[in-house]
């Protein structure tokens, strides 16, 4: 029974994660209809973004989430100012192309500028955790999990709420309309792609914390991201948050229930059932 | 018009080769990890194949029938992808018609790409595979230079038989790759000889990012010893998510990661007490032809590269210098004659002393190795204790 909620709270911890890994995909996704195949890239270089503040600079990874997130806000914003603007009308198999170029473009230069040694984010808190009964809390993942309510709340807040949120829910829905109504399409997919890729900057920020950098880790984030982001739905930030948690959940319970090599198989044979049962998410609305 | 037009091609293309101006030198070609996930070992082989060679080259080259001749080396980047080297090895034989070849890093890649060498009849001295499936399909073109992956634990196990206090339970985790399962089929006869009773015994998937369910596990059932076969960057999960859930069992050991520079600076002071095992550390009573011995090779590959190098390494370095030994004893760099050659060869290197079983297997101890203090320490080795180790590991909270 212990080990039972133990393996609950991993699972719920790394869920935390997963939300946060998948947010940005799921927003750029809804809103764009830009499947972003480089976002485990990004997630990558916001890693390195947060290596290189805490060693260089001795900025503790925490604090340093909201720099990674801001120098990857600009690196989005330019790019689909320069460059996805493009394509971002062109059928989805143009954009999926362009930024799976980004993907290998980004993990090349990354290799170049950083080597393949492996790093970590290792504060002296790093490791450290608190004794609940018989369950054990990584203060670190718990921490990223809070980060993940946090952005998770405070996006949804943002698009519900704000003059720029229901600007990007507007040209999500009807672009013809949102035009009508003044709003200027460049540069709001801009800033969307730029949220989102600051939201793939915080996630690196945490993901170097508990986990390795090196340039390849980008792949499996993507992939990841990608069933999180299906499984939770695109409508709205929570959906992301129940798919990543319930992933999270899953996988711990299936690699100590089937066994470690099951967890790949729990998460992809769910996100075919989501894809069959219920095409729009968890929470998605349904049709 | 059309036919002309392909002849021509075709004559071209078996024309190229022979105008380039390698003529005279014997070229080794291999298809190395130069990117992709696994591109921080593979530079280990890329380096020392150009370390030696160059090393070779100053000294003279190669001496055949009294004329001596040079090396050159042929790399392909397969960016970590197997079936990219299996196509880069045939087009090293096939194309680009190169002497001999060197072996990729990695069990799974030489398990492939061995098949190429076996099929044109080119040996291949590889010293990056060290599964026991790779010399177990009765090629005859194959040679590996690394220990067999089913005696990795060997010298722990014997090592583990006296430790005080006595472990009791055993945790025996390993990848699904060809490699780690060859090193969990060797361990587990040599768990139940040693009367260790094995609890937990599991097979997790290559890139696993998380093992909070694995290690939930070892510390519920209060396991005193954990061996893991994997790569170095689950290594690094594994040991840093240990600390995160406070799991400190009294021992645990690592294929892979512990004698690597990168990995002790990846987990600084983390790092500490994990044990290893490495067939290879730099030492003046290794005597090598070209290069001294290996302390020297060892000091040498650091001012070069800039890092220190490893068993993967030395292994390579030893590769070439097991193509060359034998390219000299058979008088000529004709595949079958060098392939004859190799079977029967037999010196000391950098690397420790070279000869191959009746497979193509290389024979070499395993030393137990911790990391104490940040440096790795040799601790037991075939004539017992070198240094104490330092056991059990005391719990996360007291470091």
């Amino acid at each position: 029974m212990d080990l039972f909620a133990q393996v609950l709270v991993n699972g719920i911890l790394l869920g935390g994660l997963y939300a946060v890994m998948a947010l940005g995909l799921a927003l750029v996704w809804g809103v764009l209809n830009i499947v972003n195949l480089a976002h485990g890239a990004f997630i990558m270089l916001g890693a390195y973004v947060s290596w290189y503040l805490y060693t260089g600079a001795h900025i503790d990874p925490f604090l340093g989430l909201p720099i990674s997130a801001f120098v990857l806000f600009v690196l989005g914003y330019a790019l689909q100012r320069g460059l996805l603007n493009l394509v971002v009308r062109a059928p989805m198999f143009n954009t999926l192309l362009i930024t799976f170029g980004l993907e290998v473009v980004l993990t090349y230069l990354a290799q170049i500028a950083f080597s393949a040694d492996f790093r970590t984010i290792n504060p002296p808190y790093a490791g450290n955790s608190w004794q609940l009964g018989p369950v054990t809390v990584p203060v670190v993942r718990f921490a990223a999990f809070v980060v993940a309510i946090v952005l998770t709340i405070g996006m949804w807040i943002f698009l519900l709420r704000t003059r720029l949120g229901r600007a990007i829910r507007a040209t999500a829905q009807n672009l013809v309309a949102a035009r009508l109504y003044g709003v200027e399409p460049r540069h709001l997919y801009a800033m969307t792609f730029g949220l989102g890729l600051a939201l793939a900057g915080a996630a690196g920020g945490l993901y170097g914390t508990v986990s390795q950098i090196n340039p390849y880790i980008g792949g499996t984030l993507t992939a990841k991201s990608f069933a999180i982001s299906i499984i939770g739905g695109l409508d709205n930030p929570l959906g992301v948050i129940v798919g990543g948690l319930f992933l999270g959940v899953v996988e711990s319970l299936t690699k100590l229930y089937i066994g470690p090599t099951y967890g790949d198989v729990a998460s992809f044979g769910i996100l075919l059932l989501v894809l069959i049962v219920r095409p729009s998410g968890l929470l998605g609305r349904t049709a | 018009m059309f036919k002309a037009l392909l002849s021509s091609i075709a004559a071209l293309a078996i024309a190229l080769p022979c105008s380039s101006t390698l003529a005279q030198d014997i070229v080794f070609g291999a298809s190395v990890q130069l990117t992709g996930p696994v591109a921080n070992t593979g530079r280990y082989y890329r380096d020392a194949y150009q370390l030696a060679v160059d090393k070779i080259n100053a000294a003279g080259g190669v001496k055949i029938g009294g004329q001596s001749r040079k090396l050159a080396l042929k790399i392909y980047d397969n960016q970590s992808d197997v079936n990219l080297s299996v196509r880069q090895y045939t087009q090293l034989v096939s194309q680009d018609k190169v002497n001999l070849l060197l072996g990729p890093f990695a069990s799974n890649f030489a398990l492939a790409d061995s098949a190429v060498s076996e099929k044109y009849e080119v040996p291949m001295v590889q010293g990056g595979g060290a599964s026991d499936q790779i010399f177990a399909r009765g090629f005859k073109y194959i040679f590996g230079t690394l220990a067999p992956a089913s005696n990795y634990f060997g010298s722990t196990i014997d090592m583990l038989k006296s430790l005080k206090p006595a472990p009791q339970s055993v945790a025996l985790l390993f990848a699904d790759d060809a490699f780690d399962v060859s090193v969990a089929e060797g361990t587990r006869p040599k768990l139940k000889q040693a009367g260790l009773n094995v609890v937990m015994d599991e097979r997790y998937s290559t890139n696993a990012t998380d093992f909070n369910s694995l290690l939930s596990q070892i510390k519920s059932k209060n396991v005193d010893v954990v061996l893991v076969a994997g790569h170095e960057t689950e290594i690094l999960n594994f040991i840093r998510q240990a600390k995160s859930l406070t799991v400190s069992p009294k021992f645990y050991s690592f294929t892979v990661g512990v004698p690597s520079e990168d990995f002790r600076k990846a987990l600084g002071k983390d790092a500490d007490y994990a044990f290893g095992m490495t067939a290879w550390l730099p030492s003046a009573t290794q005597k090598d032809r070209w290069f001294g011995d290996g302390q020297k090779f060892a000091d040498d590959y650091k001012a070069k590269f800039g890092y220190e190098p490893d068993y993967h390494a030395a292994s390579g370095a030893a590769d070439v210098e097991a193509l060359v030994e034998a390219v000299e004893k058979a008088g000529s760099v004709d595949p079958k004659k060098v392939r004859d050659a190799l079977a029967g060869i037999k010196f000391d290197s950098l690397y420790g002393p070279i000869s191959f079983d009746a497979h193509g297997q290389i024979d070499l101890p395993q030393t137990v190795i911790q990391v104490q203090e940040g440096t790795v320490t040799a601790i037991y080795g075939e004539s017992g204790f070198i240094k104490q180790p330092k056991y059990p590991m005391p719990p996360w909270s007291a470091r």
